[in-house]
């Protein structure tokens, strides 16, 4: 009986997803509230909203499988952000914003050399890049917002495709894509493998260092994508949505199930994770709820499903 | 034989730089600026950088033993939020020395519950350890932004006796700044604590292998207790030199000490693995930052650039660190 339970897929998410009762709690706690959270409008406010928090998510994810973690992406959210709008009067709109992606994936690329090739800890370099990127942002625009010059530039983020806002489509396929590439690649798979055990996927034959490596790059990529999506967004460069973004990221990636030990979880986890803490922004402004309470109420959560996470671990090292 | 004598010369100055490097770096900072910088030597400067010697050598302290245990503290920002702006309002309630005493017995109960959420999860591995400490960080600093309303306290508010804070932040003993005197005593106890109590041979053993060491007999459990309530309590003196210094408290006063705290004890040659380390370590990694800020300051380098600096200082110093091993 006990095994059936088991193995009902339905109820090993439920165990293994902290992310996704929560959301349910709050989506049957609104249906009594009166509201409006179930508006065709606030649901698709609330997507967009998230959006560029998900976008960061789904790379910082392929690191965070494979066994590492991600904290830089906040500065390279910010500093690509702002090269996107300051380069604009050099050599055009859409140059620039490759320019900033190509920075991005630059500095993926020296996070993988110092985190795989040369084998630091993850989480205190990337940190110390964060730091780095902080300064070179508030450089670059001596501590000012940067706004952009060019019209169009603002219409990629902000605009509408039948309907849909544009940056709720950018970010459905984008998670169609890496999710895909999680499941379906042999890139993907081989990042489970690394994850899961780092020394048996390298006797196995995976080019480990080329793989975990990748992770870092595209991760990079993605933050820097997401960097420009926001400058359009805001239509402003700035240095300072940086500061608490990569904490926020990395921890809702954690709280959607995927692990900091590596080889477990996936996109739609790390996706709920992070439309959690949008949709728990979201029904806390509806709910009229003033803004410190709401740092105090996300601070809770926090702290809260990351204790769940680490008490279920500790009774499974416990079981065996 | 005189080639083989060179080569041990050779290596053994190569051994010398690379467990010394940091020595090595301050002497170079301090020549090549001096020599580019007469005013680095005067005696106005050097006064300058014994005062820097304040909040964040005090936090840096703290966060050495939960880095020697093997875990991280995130939460030091929050709780130099908290500390600050109940100590601040306290000043007028209860008096000055109540005030001080509360003040300092909050930061080191927000570190006793951050213990034993850790604890009580059967968190064991740093990165639980920094996402519960981000969490609790929020925590604190939302507190301290509900308790003042967001504003910020100022000390011609208070109408009582407010001469302890006020020599805290700006009394001299003959050349020597008070807050310095603090730091000379709480380094003295805190290096006995370290190196002549079992509790912090304990923690030691702790942060270099938390099974073997349980194993053993260590109370790995009161050892993570000892470790993050020294911690809060070190970011509750941290919290009352700082704001005692600039004579106001905002709830938001505590950003960024959390980041430059642990680059503090990282720099100064804590591995962060846990196991090893020293407050003396750290004191030489916070010197290096303040050296550095110092001389930056003195080129007239922008204060974006310098953080520049102590990023890419960060990443070089784990990146040697990790060579090393």
């Amino acid at each position: 009986m006990v095994l059936t339970l088991r193995s009902n897929p339905l109820v090993g998410i439920l165990t293994k997803q902290k992310a996704l009762p929560f959301i349910l709690v709050m989506l049957v706690g609104m249906l009594f509230s009166k509201t409006r959270f179930y508006t065709p409008y606030n649901l698709l406010d609330m997507l967009n909203s998230s959006s560029i928090l998900l976008i960061l998510a789904f790379g910082v994810t392929l690191t965070i499988v494979a066994g590492g973690c991600d904290l830089s992406i906040g500065g390279i959210l910010v500093v690509s952000g702002i090269l996107s709008i300051k380069l604009q009067p050099v050599m055009g709109m859409w140059p620039a914003i490759l320019c900033a992606i190509v920075f991005g994936l630059l500095i993926g690329f020296v996070n993988g050399f110092l985190v795989v090739h040369q084998k630091t800890e993850p989480f205190i370099i990337t940190l110390g890049m964060g730091l780095l990127l902080t300064g070179v942002a508030q450089q670059l625009t001596d501590a000012h917002p940067l706004p952009s010059q060019i019209s169009d530039f603002m219409m990629i983020s902000n605009g509408t495709f039948y309907g849909l806002p544009n940056l709720v489509i950018i970010t459905l396929v984008l998670f169609l894509l890496s999710a895909w590439l999680m499941r379906y690649t042999q890139f993907g798979r081989n990042l489970y493998a690394i994850g899961g055990d780092y020394e048996v996927a390298r006797y196995s034959g995976i080019n480990v260092i080329r793989t975990k490596w990748l992770a870092f790059v595209l991760s990079g990529g993605t933050a820097a994508f997401a960097g420009f999506l926001l400058s359009s967004k805001l239509n402003t460069g700035s240095a300072i949505y940086g500061d608490l973004t990569a904490l926020v990221v990395n921890c809702g990636v954690v709280v959607g199930g995927t692990s900091f030990a590596g080889g477990i979880g996936g996109i739609p986890q790390s996706a709920l994770g992070l439309l959690a803490f949008g949709m728990l922004d979201n029904v806390m402004n509806m709910l009229d709820i003033t803004s410190y309470i709401q740092i105090l109420l996300k601070g809770a959560v926090i702290v809260a499903i990351i204790w769940l996470d680490s008490f279920a671990q500790k009774r499974k090292r416990e079981a065996i | 034989m005189s080639g083989i004598a060179k080569e041990g010369t050779l290596r053994s100055v190569a051994d010398f730089m690379r467990s010394y490097l940091l020595v090595v770096l301050i002497a170079a900072l301090v020549i090549g600026t001096a020599i580019f910088e007469p005013r680095f030597l005067s005696g106005m400067n050097l006064i300058n950088l014994m005062r820097q010697f304040g909040p964040l050598i005090m936090v840096a302290l703290g966060m050495t033993f939960v880095i020697m245990g093997g875990f991280i503290d995130l939460s030091v920002a929050g709780i130099i939020n908290l500390v600050a702006v109940v100590t601040i309002s306290l000043i007028q309630i209860v008096g000055q020395v109540p005030a001080l005493i509360l003040g300092l017995a909050i930061g080191a109960a927000c570190g006793a519950l951050n213990s034993a959420v850790i604890l009580s999860s059967g968190a064991l591995t740093q990165a639980e350890a920094l996402f519960m400490t981000f969490g609790m960080s929020t925590v604190y600093s939302a507190l301290a932004l509900l308790y003042s309303h967001g504003s910020t306290m100022h000390f011609w508010d208070i109408n009582k006796s407010k001469s302890l804070f006020q020599a805290i932040g700006a009394g001299k003993v003959g050349p020597v700044s008070i807050s310095f005197l603090i730091f000379l005593a709480l380094l003295a106890l805190l290096w006995l604590f370290q190196t002549k109590t079992t509790e912090g041979r304990a923690i030691r053993l702790t942060g270099g292998n938390k099974i073997a060491a349980e194993l053993v007999g260590i109370r790995i459990r009161r050892s993570i207790v000892v470790i993050y309530t020294l911690c809060g309590l070190m970011a509750g003196v941290g919290a009352i030199v700082l704001f005692s210094r600039i004579t106001t408290a905002a709830p938001v006063i505590g950003a960024g000490f959390e980041t430059n705290a642990i680059l503090a004890v990282v720099v100064g040659g804590t591995t962060l693995k846990g196991g090893n380390g020293s407050v003396l370590r750290t004191v030489m990694g916070v010197l290096l930052i303040i050296l550095m800020s110092n001389c930056l300051n003195l080129l007239g380098v922008s204060p974006y650039l310098q953080v520049v600096a102590k990023g890419a200082i960060l990443v070089f110093a784990i990146w040697l660190d990790n060579r090393k091993q």
